[in-house]
């Protein structure tokens, strides 16, 4: 595995955001607020290059099936399916070069203090 | 009373913003909450809500602005509210000055999915005729909740 995944899941953070917003969008403009699409859709192109592809394509997939395809985790809990992790799933030592998910759900999972 | 009344809570109203400016205004709000909540960084919310004002402004017209956004600095959807008399040049989309301001922040994660129907109730409110004016007359909390009470 490549240095630098928890660069990587920042970036797949920033862009689950910004994908969030694209989605929130629509709503915001019925309600008559401003949003700049073309920017967010420039913004995503940018963000989803400093992905590896792999890893893009995992988010990708779980993205169809839920809102939120990154979760944090807090007190040894999933926060997508809020289910506690087996103590196996720890990052400690790990986090620079292991993606880890949620056994029950699926979803990417990152640790937040 | 509606669950979206307990949303504007008491310490979160400026009866009389100071701020003249668009910057000003948001760091003003920004600062009232962070003095008023135990938050983790409220240096993020200024940033977020500015990006989302780059995204277009949030004024929507007839005097009213809406900044709003989701931070990891808070935890729960939080409300601050406020007016200004003269009135502050917010790029709003009728170019006119606002005068009521609802500053909306919540969490990138909610259990419960009340950031966008929250929002959206509130610009329905703010549009049914006769609340903006009662609104813009109203100078404290206990006025203001109750013009939104006789809306339900």
């Amino acid at each position: 595995m490549s240095v630098g995944r928890e660069k990587q899941l920042r970036y797949l953070v920033v862009l689950q955001d910004i994908d969030n917003m694209i989605q929130e969008s629509t709503t915001e403009q019925k309600l008559g607020f401003a949003t700049n699409l073309e920017r967010l859709q420039k913004m995503r192109e940018e963000v989803a290059k400093e992905i590896p592809p792999p890893l893009l394509r995992i988010y990708e997939m779980l993205r169809k099936k839920y809102k939120r395809a990154i979760v944090p985790v807090k007190n040894e809990t999933c926060l997508g399916c809020w289910v506690k992790l087996p103590t196996s799933v720890s990052p400690r030592g790990k986090e620079n070069v292991s993606i880890f998910r949620c056994e029950n759900c699926g979803r990417i999972l990152y640790w937040v203090d | 009373m509606d669950e979206f009344l307990n949303y504007f809570q008491a310490d979160l109203f400026i009866p009389e913003l100071n701020a003249t400016t668009k910057e000003e205004l948001l760091t003003e709000m920004v600062n009232y909450l962070a003095a008023h909540r135990n938050l983790k960084d409220t240096q993020l919310i200024l940033e977020m809500l500015k990006h989302r004002e780059d995204l277009g402004s949030t004024g929507i017209g007839y005097g009213i602005a809406i900044p709003h956004g989701r931070t990891l600095s808070v935890s729960e959807l939080l409300v601050v509210f406020g007016k200004t008399t003269r009135g502050v040049d917010f790029d709003a989309i009728d170019g006119q000055p606002v005068h009521l301001i609802f500053m909306i922040v919540a969490p990138p994660q909610e259990q419960s999915n009340v950031y966008l129907p929250f929002l959206g109730k509130l610009v329905g409110l703010l549009k049914t005729p006769g609340v903006r004016e009662q609104l813009q007359e109203a100078t404290t909390f206990q006025e203001f909740i109750s013009i939104f009470s006789g809306e339900f």
